[in-house]
């Protein structure tokens, strides 16, 4: 049966659940921006699918979704008419000297998922699998089961999917749900707004992360480098056409303006030490973006009558979002 | 003895009963935060304010920290120079609505060690601006006497680098602050990364321990907080009780007398 479907919100998960009920249902997409989302977190994230370094600091049954979304990206790609970078050749954890310790709990703490687990590296086995990091570092980990996507790409191709597909934009329309359903005859709406869903009732907060995407010739890392840092963990993430997204810094704060010195130096300073080639390289932009996070950092699929909402995903849009779209779906009867 | 629910101490006046001081960064989530927060028995939790989270920004974190109730002690984290130090703790005092501040003034990148010359500076400017100073300091004898001398009726002294979790590197340096200024309420803040060494600190006849990674950095932060509590309760009974005077050859704690002569030597 098909119905007559809203979706709120043309971020990550606005994106992942129209792509979806488009096959089969009517959509209809609200968004308060533009059709590029600038306020959306996805648009600015990093884009890991890294479950195992984040069952570091995650309860266990949240990796073993993201191990589950890993398996669910290929085919949601597949489907749009563009072709999007998707990348599974695992993750490089390393640290410089003076963060040994973090390191060593970093791998105290890895929860084992599933068959999947890290392999401790020698500064050898990380010159085979990174040559150009050869010498710089003498210990770290391997997280095979990790990848990630290029999310510029997945946000431009799936809009050009969903125009193919005769779905209906309402753009640059800030539109209350409750509101929405009285006056349009749906049958459902998701409701993806992420930080614009907050209220009184919906206690989210923002968390600030700033993200610099860097075009580096000089540079051919192969897989993305984490890099522990006393702050919040640095992903040094190799895009298609010698890009680099380095990020991201994590702030308790809804601050969305541009992002700080201090936030920059880090943040390219911890790329610079990784590899010397970034010295050349050119910023291409750093952007600021906001995770909507709930106050136990865990994401809610939740249902009010025929209002589904899907939100909180903090810094693991990517990583959770293709498995909630999923169990938000299964909804719809 | 005083009874154990009269033993407290004193911040600028102000009598406190907990003598753990508990840190807000790092938390896994702001849940398990105030899970830890509120199994550490704490009365007062240090907030690190940066700039990106003043007025609006950030309010939806402070007021998660807001809701436990606790006491709000600012801190001045990141601050290399008098004047940052200075402008961080005007917008701390707008934010919090509280007079104290956690004096934070990093002269050494690698070790985050506290400059000397610039906290004392610091310090004389706030006091002449109605702050009450918690100066974060080393455990130099001489620096402690200045900022005493400047107005401080609170010190903490480092026991080690902040998040290196050491424990107390020079219980010596501590224990002649402690002697020295008998009147000063003094708390050991940073490097702590065990329970024994909190005990340790209150057993020398410190008043509170300040502490954040070693909990927030735990395992289960939560769990770790009780551990904390615990370890700073058996300090400070263990001070108040005088221990017994240590000595170089073994005292029988069994009498001799009795004993069959076979078993004596």
């Amino acid at each position: 049966m098909s119905y007559n479907i809203a979706v709120v919100g043309f971020g990550l998960t606005g994106r992942l659940t129209a792509l979806e009920l488009s096959l089969k249902h009517n959509v209809t997409v609200y968004e308060a921006g533009d059709e590029q989302a600038l306020d959306s977190a996805g648009r600015v994230a990093a884009a890991m699918l890294a479950p195992l370094a984040e069952s570091v600091f995650c309860e266990q049954d949240l990796a073993l979704m993201g191990l589950d979304s890993i398996k669910r990206w290929p085919r949601i790609l597949a489907q749009l008419d563009e072709a999007v970078f998707f990348q599974q050749q695992g993750t490089l954890v390393v640290a410089h000297q003076q963060d040994k310790g973090d390191l060593q709990s970093f791998i105290q703490r890895l929860k084992p998922l599933a068959e999947h687990q890290g392999h401790q590296l020698t500064g050898l086995q990380i010159s085979e699998l990174e040559p150009e990091l050869t010498g710089r570092f003498n210990q770290g980990v391997y997280l095979p089961c990790e990848g990630q996507i290029d999310n510029q790409a997945f946000y431009q191709a799936s809009f050009n999917t969903l125009k193919q597909r005769n779905v209906s934009f309402k753009f640059a329309q800030q539109v209350d749900v409750a509101s929405l359903n009285l006056q349009q005859s749906f049958d459902y709406i998701i409701d993806c707004r992420g930080l614009g869903a907050k209220s009184v009732a919906c206690k989210l907060r923002g968390v600030r992360g700033e993200v610099v995407r860097l075009y580096a010739p000089e540079v051919d890392l192969t897989r993305p480098v984490r890099l522990m840092h006393p702050r919040y963990p640095i992903y040094i993430a190799p895009k298609p056409n010698h890009q680099y997204v380095i990020g991201a810094t994590e702030i308790e704060s809804q601050d969305k303006g541009a992002a700080t010195v201090r936030s920059t130096l880090e943040l390219l300073s911890a790329a610079y030490t990784v590899h010397s080639g970034f010295a050349e390289a050119r910023v291409l932009n750093i952007q600021t973006g906001l995770r909507p996070a709930f106050s136990d950092n865990r994401p809610q699929v939740s249902q009010q009558q025929n209002v589904i909402s899907i939100n909180g995903l903090y810094r693991h849009g990517y990583l959770l979002a293709p498995s909630l779209v999923a169990d938000a779906i299964a909804r719809i009867k | 003895m005083s009874s154990v629910i009269s033993d407290s101490f004193s911040i600028y006046g102000e009598q406190i009963t907990s003598r753990l001081l508990i840190g807000s960064a790092l938390y896994p989530s702001p849940a398990v935060m105030a899970d830890s927060i509120v199994a550490s028995g704490a009365q007062i939790v240090t907030v690190s304010l940066r700039r990106q989270q003043s007025a609006a920004a950030g309010d939806d974190f402070w007021q998660l920290i807001k809701d436990t109730g606790l006491k709000i002690l600012p801190n001045t984290a990141g601050c290399h120079s008098v004047n940052e130090a200075i402008t961080l703790a005007q917008m701390c005092r707008e934010v919090f609505a509280t007079d104290w501040i956690k004096l934070e003034l990093i002269g050494d990148d690698y070790n985050l060690q506290p400059d000397p010359f610039a906290l004392l500076e610091a310090t004389q400017i706030l006091f002449a601006e109605g702050f009450k100073v918690l100066p974060y300091c080393t455990d130099d004898l001489v620096l402690c006497q200045r900022l005493a001398d400047a107005g401080c009726e609170v010190l903490m002294p480092w026991g080690a680098p902040i998040g290196t979790g050491k424990g107390l590197l020079n219980p010596y340096n501590l224990k002649t602050i402690r002697e020295r200024l008998p009147d000063t309420t003094l708390i050991v803040d940073a490097g702590l990364g065990l329970p024994s060494h909190a005990c340790q600190a209150l057993e020398l006849g410190y008043d509170a321990v300040l502490l954040n990674s070693a909990i927030a950095g735990a395992g289960c932060p939560v769990t770790m907080s009780h551990a904390f509590k615990a370890a700073v309760d058996a300090g400070r009974f263990a001070y108040r009780a005088k221990a017994m005077p240590e000595k170089d050859v073994a005292a029988p704690s069994t009498p001799t007398m009795g004993m069959p002569f076979w078993h004596q030597q």
